[in-house]
């Protein structure tokens, strides 16, 4: 068997190579050389502390603070115990107990992760030990309300990979067959004149004028209107996304934007109606009325039948993920786990999406006719449904470089939020416009490859560490609101792309099942009884739980090295058996002749 | 290889179609040709397929079989037939929407063995009437519907429509009366073997089914032991180092107890006569019964409950001391009352219940909801954990304080064979294997007493029903997935050797205990004027001889592509090792350790047994007794956790909520809405397999060019392939065939069909009863 090293109590999927040190640092760092240091990570400070590890009780140690991350290394235990944490992930930060507190290792900092996990500090209680501390952590953990750049920013790191080439929306829509006599390219939004939230290169319908466009924009929430995001190669029927209509209390209709859903409609030459998925529930859409938005009815838009699909605001997933950091972290609600489970309601909300995002698929593929889907904003839900229908209607999607085309373009460049959804470097932790929606959507695709083990090119570790660097801040990638703010910030040319980590090693990250195949649609079975806590993600922090590598793909592993080790050997014999009877054919096959004496039942 | 599977069927045979009735055009399948139906039907006899001793009871023509829940477009018409062994029911129609067929060699693909008929429900749409049927019962109505829910979940529903009333009403009270025997006799195996010791010519699938062990599915055609005679248990003796121990044959002829087998493992230290003195002392007459020997001398024993209380202490505290003097360490003797620690067998009935009414009912969304929560509350999963945890815990006291440990039960014949058996398969590896783990079922439950005939209820009359064995089964499920790689046997062998239980044709999960088949068959064979010779009763076929149920190939699907098998070659740090078991990666404890365990619990002192000293009083709540005891398991766990596995060494199961999981393919299989098409953990083991195969194929290239065989015998070689799925070249990376699912390689569809009954949904239908298919009638005839 492959042999798993003895867990250490950190798991450090952020850095595998520890980075150079150089020796005009202090002399506390020189005693440590396994410090990892990237490129551009300069340390701030160190001191001694008591880590409180909620798993083996107080462990005393030295952390060490950069612009880029807390390490902590234990001093006395045996293993040693690391910490190393990318400050970008911490979402509070509090003092606990004051100088007069009681009680052993009752005064220190308390530290709120974004990634399912809280860590605490104790310190000395004389000269205020913790005071500097604060002050660093509070700066560097979140350098937007200090006015300083991310991390990102600073990052020297090099690689062989150029994530920033990995996607090009024109390469992506003539993979797609786009444009085509039906739909056009157009570059309306070049300067983000039209839509400031959208990517300046768009796919309307080639009937629709730019004009037309304009008047559309008018009527959609933050004129985020009506735009192609994927075409079925067969039939022909599109995936549309968009944002509510304002139709307001009053009901108000708009003939342009009737007219442009019609021209979708007619753009597969399709005669049955449009299908509009407003991903909310019924009653979120009609209390939108009064904030100036709402759905489209019946009367108006009498070429479209409309569905709700339930799935609930960013504030109610936030809600439902701090529920179930409550039972996992930093021990797991044994005594009723499933009706813990099940109280959180994370999977139940899990199930909706992936059910609304089936439907969405399956109206297009086997029901052939376009859709249109919308939230209120179309940036949180509506990027969910569009990119998770993609994902089972096109093979492409489920390769790696596919996968990260797919979230490159239907979340970075159609303006999923991520700055205001993480709060990255953003010290206010309450903010309520954070919440967990791309968390919930890599959860979605986990659990369709825990379904299809053989259907995606990328493994479950590719999903944890876009996960790690959605919070880490030492790439650009999720980084600001929009491609418009994207650019102001010359993202792509003073930072680097997650994808440049990930595509430099990418057997790191590779599924070894995959089975390559195309043009097969995907159905997860969205059933409580399929959905599946992601006990290697949600709960990795602890020790106990945590699992060990995949036993299947160790073994499968192990079986490959076997192959190659025996083909290498059959040949090393054929060439000594070649030569010692050189007129001997029958035993001289390669291995791949070899193989055609197996019969087959297929 | 699905095609193999699917008989090219005869588009013209129609008989079984009532075309010449109004109406019935429209449900035959739209792709039919038409001119086939225009012709005259030609009537083909349909007729069914009988083994040996079995007979036709009952049939009726223009039977409809409902596939869909919504439709009636993919109904099959048909033939239903009741026999002595099975329902059966007979078509030409090609089944729609299945795209593979497991094929089972004793029934066909409609088929129901009668053992497996969990109740029967008659409906009457007309009248609006159900019922449901026990044995001699009366039926009122004529019945339009017949529904029967089975013990593996399935639920099959035909109809009646177009079918002669009468018949209709006769077969169903047939099917009642004799899937619900009064009488062990009875019972199908009975008049099988009876038929083959009358004309021993006749053999099902061209094997003698009086064989013994059978190779099963291993692929070097090993025997099973049976444990049946005294060689088999000396075999396990010499096997497992257990040099203090003696086989016993007091027994013999079931002279002590009817309730033991007749040869067993004891102390040496123990005389016949003694343990035939202690006998009357224990419940049953069940004496303790050697299991299992660990490499560090640890003894595993089963033992009764001893009822005379007077006797008691100076019973209890010989046969501890003897075990204790079997010990090469002389080492303590630790207790366990299962009854204390373990959900019992009505507490097990109960979760299985519910567990069943939770997985097959319906709708399907309305149980989504609270799926969780509900499972939860089937407690089925919580027994599940306790079972392993519990063992886990012994396997500790054995491994670790080198202790012999006795499981002490009432009978010592239900929770006592679940346990001993997960002791057995997490310390030695040999059970993980597929003769291994078939002997161990012997050893510990066809052997030992576990009572399959009124735990399984082959009879419909026992109160004792409780599934102790498909919660075994479970359990190694949940070893299995933990560490895939550590059992020669797949998830589908366990699940057919589930279903196995229910076909009333292998003696082995037929009887209580082994002397009841004795009696029982040498009175039914004096009955039938059969001629037993030497024999101890009659030979029943076994259910290891898996070639009597499944073809060769088919039964490839048993073996599992991720084993590595104890001299299969592995790659370790690059290099490729192969595995030999010593004793050494055996165990991680070997003999000679010194019988100090400074920082045990147990000083030295009280390790040592004292004379006159009260084991029992000193043990019950061993584990617990004190705080470090608990801490210096807890290291244990944690320190064997933190370690690699070794797979053929101890394997220990994580137990906490998120890692005990529902066994999927065995309580799914049959619901179509929780199929996942394309997908499952097939399509990976799929993948494995191909791999698998490529390697073997290699390895045995390699074997034959460095032995430089002759040529002819390289290709027989070749042919042989442990893998159900084949590489068809080298680095074939082709698509998983297209029938592939998370039912594989079962198919739900048309084995369930819950179409609302009367306009009320059938979940409602069934809440209405207390429990899932209670005897009492739902609703009466007037």
């Amino acid at each position: 068997m492959a042999s798993s090293s003895a867990p250490k109590y950190n798991s450090n999927y952020l850095d595998s190579s520890p980075g150079k040190r150089t020796l005009k640092d202090g002399t506390n760092w020189e005693q440590n050389e396994e410090i990892p240091r990237l490129p551009g990570e300069t340390r701030v400070t160190d001191k001694d502390v008591i880590y409180m590890c909620p798993f083996n009780g107080p462990v005393k140690g030295r952390v060490y603070i950069t612009n880029y991350r807390l390490y902590l290394r234990s001093v006395e235990n045996d293993p040693v115990v690391i910490l190393n944490v990318p400050l970008g992930v911490i979402s509070r930060i509090e003092k606990m107990g004051g100088a007069s507190s009681r009680g052993e290792n009752s005064y220190g900092l308390d530290i709120t992760c974004k990634d399912m996990r809280n860590l605490r500090f104790a310190l000395k209680q004389e000269g205020h030990s913790r005071r500097d501390i604060f002050e660093v952590l509070t700066k560097y953990a979140f350098p937007q309300s200090h006015n300083l750049l991310f991390f990102a920013f600073a990052n020297e790191e090099k690689f062989s990979e150029n994530g920033w080439m990995v996607y090009n929306p024109m390469s992506e829509y003539r993979r797609q067959g786009l444009p085509n006599e039906r739909w056009r390219v157009t570059f309306i939004n070049e300067h983000y004149g039209l839509c400031d939230t959208y990517p300046s290169l768009l796919v309307v319908p080639y009937n629709a004028t730019d004009d037309d466009l304009k008047k559309v924009a008018a009527f959609r929430s933050r004129n985020r209107i009506p735009v192609l995001s994927w075409i079925h190669p067969e039939t022909q029927a599109v995936i549309m996304r968009c944002s509510q209509p304002l139709v307001g209390m009053s009901g108000k209709r708009n003939k342009d934007d009737e007219r442009y859903l019609d021209i979708i409609r007619e753009a597969n030459g399709q005669i049955s109606k449009l299908t509009i998925y407003d991903a909310r529930p019924n009653v979120n859409a009609v209390a939108n009325k009064a904030t100036g938005g709402g759905y489209e009815s019946e009367d108006a838009y009498p070429n479209a039948e409309l569905f709700f699909l339930d799935i609930h605001n960013i504030h109610v997933m936030r809600e439902s993920l701090k529920k179930l950091k409550d039972i996992v972290y930093p021990n797991v609600e044994e005594s009723h786990w499933l009706s813990s489970l099940e109280s959180t309601h994370w999977l139940e909300h899990i199930k909706l999406v992936l059910t609304g995002a089936i439907q969405v698929a399956d109206k297009v593929s086997s029901g052939r006719s376009s859709v249109v889907v919308h939230c209120s904003d179309g940036w949180d839900r509506t990027a969910q449904l569009t990119s998770l229908a993609m994902l089972m209607l096109d093979s492409y999607y489920r390769t790696v470089e596919g996968f990260e085309v797919l979230v490159q373009k239907e979340w970075i460049s159609f303006g999923h939020k991520f700055a205001s959804r993480i709060g990255h470097g953003d010290k206010n932790h309450a903010d309520a416009d954070r919440s967990p929606i791309f968390l919930q959507f890599i959860d979605c695709v986990w659990q369709m490859s825990k379904q299809f083990p053989t259907a995606f090119e990328f493994n479950e570790q590719f999903l944890i560490t876009i996960l790690d660097h959605l919070y880490s801040c030492r790439f650009g990638t999720f980084l600001y609101n929009s491609e418009f703010l994207r650019e102001k910030e010359k993202v792509t040319e003073k930072t680097l792309s997650l994808w440049s980590l990930i595509n430099s090693e990418k057997s790191k990250y590779t599924n070894p099942f995959y089975t390559k195949e195309l043009n097969r649609a995907l159905y997860p079975v969205a059933s409580m009884r399929h959905l599946e806590l992601w006990v290697n993600y949600y709960i990795r922090w602890n020790p106990r739980i945590r699992q060990q590598p995949n036993p299947v793909e160790q073994r499968y592993m192990e079986l490959l090295a076997l192959r190659d080790d025996y083909m290498r050997r059959l040949e090393e014999l054929q060439i000594t058996n070649n030569s010692k009877i050189s007129n001997s054919s029958a035993s001289s096959a390669s291995p791949s002749q070899m193989m055609s004496h197996v019969q087959t039942h297929f | 290889m699905a095609v193999a599977h699917h008989q090219a069927r005869e588009p013209t045979a129609l008989p079984t179609r009532p075309v010449h009735r109004d109406g019935a055009w429209l449900l035959l399948p739209s792709s039919f040709p038409e001119d086939h139906i225009a012709s005259e039907p030609r009537i083909k006899k349909l007729e069914p397929v009988l083994l040996p001793g079995e007979i036709v009871v009952n049939e009726v023509n223009f039977v409809r079989k409902c596939i869909a829940t919504d439709t009636s477009q993919y109904d099959l018409w048909g033939k239903l037939v009741c026999t002595n062994f099975k329902i059966s029911f007979i078509t030409d129609d090609p089944m729609p929407l299945q795209k593979f067929h497991y094929k089972n060699l004793l029934l066909g693909e409609h088929d129901v063995p009668l053992t497996c008929i969990e109740q029967i429900v008659t409906v009457n749409d007309t009248k609006r009437k159900q019922k449901v049927l026990g044995p001699n019962q009366k039926l009122k109505f004529n019945p339009t519907e017949l529904i029967i829910y089975c013990k593996d979940f399935r639920i099959v529903r035909f109809r009646f429509d177009e079918a002669g009333p009468e018949s209709a009403k006769k077969v169903c009270l047939a099917i009642a009366h004799y899937s619900q025997p009064t009488d062990l006799q009875l019972l199908f195996a009975f008049e099988y073997v009876g038929e083959i010791y009358h004309h021993p010519a006749k053999k099902v699938n061209g094997i003698d089914p009086g064989g013994g062990g059978g190779g099963g599915g291993s692929a070097s055609g090993q025997q099973t032991p049976l444990f049946e005679t005294y060689s088999d248990w000396d075999r396990e003796i010499k096997r497992t180092g257990a040099s203090e121990w003696r086989v016993c044959s007091v027994n013999e002829g079931y002279m002590i107890s009817t309730c033991l087998p007749e040869y067993f493992v004891v102390p040496s230290s123990l005389a016949d006569q003694d343990l035939k003195l202690y006998s009357y002392s224990f419940i049953g007459r069940r004496m303790p019964l050697w299991s299992w020997n660990h490499p560090n001398g640890s003894a595993l024993v089963r033992m009764a409950n001893i009822k005379d209380v007077l006797q008691q202490r100076r019973i209890d505290q010989r046969i501890c001391n003897a075990i204790t003097r079997s010990h090469p360490l002389r080492s303590d003797v630790y207790k366990s009352d299962l009854d204390k620690c373990l959900p019992n067998i009505q507490e097990i009935q109960a979760a299985h219940i519910k567990l069943k009414q939770l997985c097959v009912n319906e709708p399907f969304e309305e149980t989504e909801e609270k799926w969780l929560s509900s499972l939860e509350n089937t407690h089925w999963l919580e027994y599940i954990r306790s079972f392993l945890k519990h063992s886990a815990e012994l396997v500790y006291m054995m491994e670790c304080k080198h202790v012999s440990v006795i499981l002490q039960e009432e009978e010592g014949r239900d929770l006592s064979c679940l346990t001993a058996s997960l002791i057995q398969i997490m310390l030695d590896p040999y059970f993980r294997t597929i003769v291994g783990f078939q002997s161990l079922i012997q050893k510990e439950w066809v052997m030992a007493g576990y009572q399959f005939l009124d735990r399984c209820n082959h009879l419909k009359r026992s109160d004792k029903e409780s599934p102790l064995f498909l919660m075994f089964l479970d359990c190694v499920w949940q070893l299995l997935e933990q560490y895939p790689a550590a059992f020669e046997f797949s998830e589908v062998y366990l699940t057919i050797l589930y279903d196995s239980a229910r076909i009333s044709l292998f003696g082995t999960f037929l009887f209580n205990c082994p002397h009841q088949r004795v009696k029982e068959s040498t009175e039914f064979a004096i009955s039938k004027n059969i001629q037993l010779g030497d024999e101890k009763g009659l030979r029943f076929p076994c259910v290891w001889d898996w070639s009597l149920q499944f073809t060769s190939r088919d039964r490839l699907l048993f073996h599992n592509p991720l084993y590595i098998g104890k001299s299969a070659p592995c790659v370790h740090n690059g290099a490729v090792k192969s595995f030999k078991r010593s004793k050494k990666n055996y165990s991680s404890t070997l003999r000679g350790v010194p019988p100090a365990l400074k920082n045990g619990i147990i000083s030295e002192q009280e390790f040592l047994p004292r004379r006159n000293s009260l084991i029992l009083k000193l043990k019950p709540d061993f584990l617990q007794q004190t705080e470090s005891q608990s801490n210096s398991m807890e290291q244990y766990f944690r320190d064997w956790f933190a370690k690699p596995v070794d797979l053929h060494g101890v394997i220990l199961p994580r137990i906490s909520g998120t890692q005990i999981k529902l066994w999927k393919l065995c309580y799914f299989r049959w619901v179509p809405e929780a199929q996942i098409n394309h997908g499952g953990f097939i399509t990976a083991f799929h993948k494995v397999s191909l791999l698998a195969d490529e390697v073997d194929t290699l390895n045995r290239n390699l074997r034959q060019h460095k032995s430089n065989s002759s040529v002819q015998g390289n290709c027989s070689e070749l042919d042989q392939s442990r893998m159900y799925f084949r590489a068809r070249h080298l680095n074939d990376t082709s698509e998983a065939p297209d029938f592939l699912s998370s039912s594989f390689p079962f198919s739900p569809v048309g084995n369930l069909c819950r179409r609302s009954i009367l306009g009320t949904p059938l979940s409602k239908f069934l809440s209405g009863a207390k429990i899932w298919l209670s005897t009492e009638t739902l609703a009466n005839e007037d």
